[in-house]
């Protein structure tokens, strides 16, 4: 409960200062894709899907390699016709006909499979325990049919597909078992909708059962990968996210996988926890509660970029929650590793460490402290000077909430570090968002400069830096809150009548906290 | 995508609509402008027209207008550059494009939606075919998801399972993928290497006419006109210019045809249509033929009249023809009857002696009423001299305006002005040529010719518009080809540059490809400028709809 009014006490602070709190602590928000390209693409497909559906009936021979299956091409009215028949062996052929024109690799005609109406029968047959055979084919050709568009996985569900995979999950033969996982992961991962359903059907039990089994080495690698994978599908998606209740029954099998020695089983765990983490500070203390944290940091460490990634990941969706979570992964020691991350080769790297700094300098003090200790802050000023442009940004939006949250000789240790002179450059950005963000560094620095008295000196050292012409130039700048910002810095710090100090506030705690509010109202509209 | 029937996916679509028409300053584009305004005044189609003179041009119309507009019409702009990707259009923008420029971007020919080509298919294109270029991504896409995920990226939400030969069949999908992907670079490279020009839009839009039976003799002479801008210009091969010749004699004849009765005796009013074989002297008809002879590219580059040699030569042929100084001197209205009969037999006679074997050429001659007649190709220079004019400091687009107007037969006044400025920018040519030649100005950079303007050089002003420089460009490689001795200069290309703001300390540049007979009118300076600016980091500016010029 105190927690909560913690919480509640900074989110107003930060609401009076005229930001969302969201706005400080940033979720993950989706990467805007270049849709407009994608547009364009799309208006030259089209033509492209008429060709293909044009080139469909002769593709059996275009499919004329010699790694080729045997040359038994069935047409689907053939299929039809022998998963009808009387015979199992026949019925069994044309199973495995499906399966193979499913698992071709261009066009697969899973559209005619299904307007063929063959999903029920395959259903069927997946009960059919006493010819494993066509179980396994059957679920192959599923599995495919399931790994299509959302309608086409809707089809295998309406079939009655989940119950009776689920059912399977427990089958005596390793590749049918192995193969009703792979098809309950892939409708699993059609959306939260499906996610829920196998839920719900209790789809999770039979492989939580298979996790807890006292040595998991017995199994096949690949076995594990495909029960790893499908088990992170359980996890993935949002709006809902899947039920609590799952997730947390979920979390001592993630957390067994998590030491696994394993490249893709740990980079697919580490996605299932990115997942998890990827939400309320409600759902990140579940996983924190796991007490996973620190295999999480120590993975930062591995060389595998598949794995580092969604470790990275999941430490910075983590982060974004309470000071205590917070709290929690630097106890871990994760700011040793951040040295190198913020150094990483892969500006993608970079750029999600900067941002996981961001969000730590936007705790309290004594985290900004840690980040000081752990030698951070010469990092973020290189990384801010020759970063790629999203990374400057999120260090950008790292020294701004350090800025807003830390001490007086915090803040002077970071203008000790040059962080001015990168921050000013950054000025000439186009985006006015990220602007804004600097602009109150500026101002942040100035006020805290201010308070100190020490202000002349600052101020020189922009104008030297030729930050002055840059905030000067943006006050003609389009966009309304940059012109203001920028005017709001120019008035107080650098114009000749704001020399008398009663504009100043007192250099106590407490009026420090009261006076802001009232200075950013009159920036804020 | 082209457009099989330009009748039912072009005007039937947009005779309900409002239009904006962007046209680029040039006079096929003028023309071809002039026979669509026609058009749409017969059906009474509202249109906004709006004169572009480079690719930033066209940007800013087009952002001014795409409010409005869900039609537009670029004529001679916009083929050769892909569109979508440059004016970023919402999904319901609409370019129906008619452009001589070639080559035309593949993703213009490749996109059904939105870019709609006036152009003809039987036009020499030689786009690459769909399957050469573009390439399903999901094909490649689909492979990958398979088993393996990329380092670092999510993994799929779905996963297919591949039969067991999979895994080497992807390697061997790889290995194909980089292979075609090389030929497709070396595809495009062949294809976008050189550009040129297709047929007239002009002709184009009269063809429209035609199909529409709306066709008219105004529409027709202006046909004519743009097809000649591209001769003129020297922007097509000789076989494509007199082929379209005949293309249009065909609709000439059929014209004179229709009216033959009622028109037939000369009016006040009338308009008549005539195909000749006439001279290659510019403007004689409203000049002297001396001035003429002077200071047309043809004869003067064969006399070398920058010479005294060629003076005298000149001296020699008109004594040939037998035609008094007096008389060749005087304005040629004024020539006595008796020369002008048959002035042309006569000089195409001496001309043979003197080495000049086509001083003649197919093109076509108007009659307005009994005492205006003019050649195209005085039309061309005429307007191409208003559309251009640095006489007084007047916008491009009042510019473009006043050479629109001297397209009508109602603004006879204003094609005099046009042919007197010409005259004057005809004169300002010959005279750079000669002191460019005199003075040793084309320096041989190796691989190509080289001239640059100075600035303060007469008439310089004049030079800093791209159709003025690439005349006078044309112009002084025919004329140092004839001068110099030097065999390899004669194949190789000239680069020109004059100032183009002397405030701003711009330069305007063209390229333009060795002359000679056989040229197929192919300019690789296009994409050879982009590579030098590439690697001199110049800031330059490719502005011109001609890639060759900016």
């Amino acid at each position: 409960m105190s927690a909560a009014n913690d919480i509640g006490d900074r989110l107003t602070q930060f609401k009076n200062k005229g930001k969302d709190v969201n706005e400080l602590r940033r979720r993950r928000a989706e990467v805007n894709v270049e849709l407009r390209k994608a547009k364009k693409d799309d208006q030259i497909l089209k033509r492209r899907n008429v060709q293909s559906l044009l080139d469909e009936p002769t593709s059996p021979l275009q499919e004329k390699d010699p790694n080729a299956q045997p040359p038994q091409h069935w047409s689907v009215e053939e299929i039809v016709g022998g998963v009808n028949s009387q015979t199992l062996d026949h019925q069994l052929q044309a199973t495995q006909a499906a399966r193979r024109l499913l698992s071709r690799e261009k066009h697969p005609p899973i559209d005619c499979i299904i307007a063929a109406g063959l999903i029920k029968k395959f259903v069927s047959f997946l009960a059919w325990s006493e010819c494993p055979p066509i179980q396994f084919e059957a679920a192959w050709a599923l599995t495919n049919i399931a790994s299509g568009t959302s309608d086409q996985t809707t089809a295998v569900v309406e079939g009655g597909a989940i119950p009776a995979f689920i059912s399977l999950v427990t089958s005596p033969h390793p590749h049918i078992s192995e193969q009703a996982i792979w098809a309950l992961g892939n409708i699993a991962g059609d959306g939260s909708n499906y996610r829920d359903l196998v839920i719900k059907h209790g789809g999770l039990q039979p492989l939580l059962a298979l996790l807890a089994a006292p040595d998991l080495s017995v199994f096949p690698s690949g076995y594990l990968r495909n029960v790893t994978w499908t088990l992170s599908n359980l996890c993935r998606n949002k709006n809902p996210a899947p039920p609590l209740t799952a997730v947390e029954q979920l979390l001592p099998a993630l957390v067994r996988l998590l030491h696994y020695n394993d490249r893709e089983i740990l980079a697919d765990t580490c996605w299932a926890v990115s997942y998890l983490t990827d939400g309320s500070n409600e759902r990140i203390e579940v996983v924190v509660q796991a007490g996973l944290v620190p295999r999480l940091v120590q993975l930062l460490g591995c060389e595998e970029l598949s794995i580092v990634t969604p470790a990275l990941r999941s430490l910075g969706n983590i982060v974004t929650g309470t000071d205590e979570q917070t709290q929690c992964v630097l106890n871990a020691g994760a700011l040793v590793m951040f040295t190198r991350l913020l150094c990483h080769d892969k500006p993608n790297i970079q750029k999600e460490a900067a941002w996981a700094v961001s969000n730590i300098t936007a705790g309290k003090d004594t985290q900004i402290q840690e980040v000081i200790n752990a030698g951070l802050v010469p990092i973020l000023v290189e990384v801010l000077k020759q970063g790629d442009y999203k990374t400057q940004k999120e260090a950008v939006w790292a020294v701004t909430n350090y800025t807003s949250g830390g001490t007086l000789a915090q803040v002077a240790y970071l203008v000790q570090c040059n962080v001015l002179e990168p921050l000013l450059n950054l000025l000439t950005a186009k985006d006015s968002k990220i602007l804004l963000v600097i602009l109150d560094a500026v101002y942040n620095i100035l006020q805290m400069t201010c308070k100190a008295g020490d202000i002349d000196k600052l101020c020189l050292m922009i104008e030297e830096l030729g930050g002055l012409d840059k905030i000067e130039a943006l006050q003609s700048h389009d966009n309304e809150a940059v012109y203001k910002s920028s005017l709001n810095i120019i008035d107080r710090f650098f114009s000749e009548e704001n020399e008398d100090e009663s504009v100043v506030p007192e250099a106590t705690e407490e009026s420090y906290t009261f006076e802001i509010p009232e200075d950013q109202s009159t920036f804020q509209f | 995508m082209f457009i099989a029937d330009i009748r039912k996916e072009f005007y039937e679509v947009v005779a309900n609509q409002r239009v904006a028409l962007l046209v680029a300053a040039d006079i096929d584009a003028l023309c071809a402008c002039k026979i669509l305004q026609a058009l749409f005044h017969c059906d009474q189609v509202q249109y906004t027209l709006v004169p572009v003179t480079g690719w930033q041009d066209l940007g800013t119309a087009f952002l001014e207008h795409k409010e409005q507009f869900r039609y537009f019409v670029l004529i001679n702009c916009g083929a050769n550059v892909d569109l979508l990707e440059m004016l970023q259009p919402d999904d319901d923008s609409i370019f129906f494009i008619c452009d001589t420029h070639r080559p035309v971007d593949v993703v213009n020919v490749y996109n059904d939606t939105q870019i709609k080509l006036l152009i003809k298919q039987d036009d020499d294109l030689g786009v690459p075919t769909y399957d050469d270029i573009f390439r399903d991504e999901d094909d490649e896409e689909g492979g990958d998801s398979g088993n393996e995920s990329d380092e670092g990226s999510e993994p799929s939400g779905k996963r297919r399972r591949f039969d067991e030969g999979a895994v080497e069949r992807r390697i061997e999908r790889q290995r194909a993928k980089r292979e075609w992907e090389a030929r497709r670079r070396e595809i495009l490279f062949d294809y976008e290497q050189y550009e040129y020009h297709g047929t007239s839009a002009a002709m184009m839009f009269f063809e429209l006419a035609w199909v529409l039976t709306k066709d008219t003799k105004d529409m027709l002479w202006w046909a004519v006109i743009g097809l000649t801008d591209q001769w003129v210009h020297d922007k097509i091969t000789h076989m494509k210019y007199v082929t379209d010749i005949a293309t249009m004699q065909r609709h000439v004849s059929r014209h004179n045809h229709r009216n033959e009765d009622e028109e037939n005796s000369l009016s006040i009013d009338c308009m008549r249509i005539s195909f000749e074989y006439d001279l290659r002297l510019t403007l004689y008809q409203h000049w002297s033929l001396y001035e003429s002879i002077c200071n047309s590219c043809y004869t003067s580059c064969h006399f070398k009249l920058w010479t005294l040699n060629g003076q005298k030569k000149l001296q020699e042929f008109l004594a040939d023809m037998g035609l008094p100084l007096k008389q060749v001197r005087q304005k040629f209205n004024s020539m006595d009857m008796s020369i002008k009969e048959n002035l042309r037999e006569v000089i195409e006679e001496s001309s043979n002696k003197y080495g000049m074997k086509d001083i003649r050429i197919q093109t076509f001659g108007v009659h307005f009423g009994f005492k205006n007649r003019f050649l195209a190709s005085d039309m061309v220079h005429a307007t191409a001299a208003l559309l251009e004019s640095t006489e007084k400091d007047e916008s491009d687009s009042d510019n473009f305006i006043k050479a629109l107007d001297s397209l009508s037969r109602s603004n006879l006044d204003r094609l005099h002005s046009g042919i007197d400025q010409a005259k004057k920018k005809l004169i300002a040519v010959q005279q750079t040529v000669a002191s460019c030649i005199c003075t040793n100005l084309i320096l041989s950079q190796g691989p190509f010719l080289y001239c640059y303007l100075m600035e303060g050089t007469p008439d310089v002003k004049l030079f800093s518009k791209p159709m003025a420089l690439t005349l006078l460009c044309k112009y002084l490689l025919k004329a140092f080809v004839h001068s110099t001795r030097n065999k390899r200069c004669k194949l190789l290309p000239l680069i020109m540059a004059a100032p183009k703001d002397v405030e701003k300390g711009t330069v305007i540049v063209v390229g333009i490809p060795p002359e000679s007979e056989t040229s197929d009118k192919k300019n690789f300076f296009g994409r050879a400028f982009e590579k030098a600016a590439e690697s001199t980091s110049s800031r330059t500016l490719h502005d011109h709809f001609d890639t060759s010029s900016k």
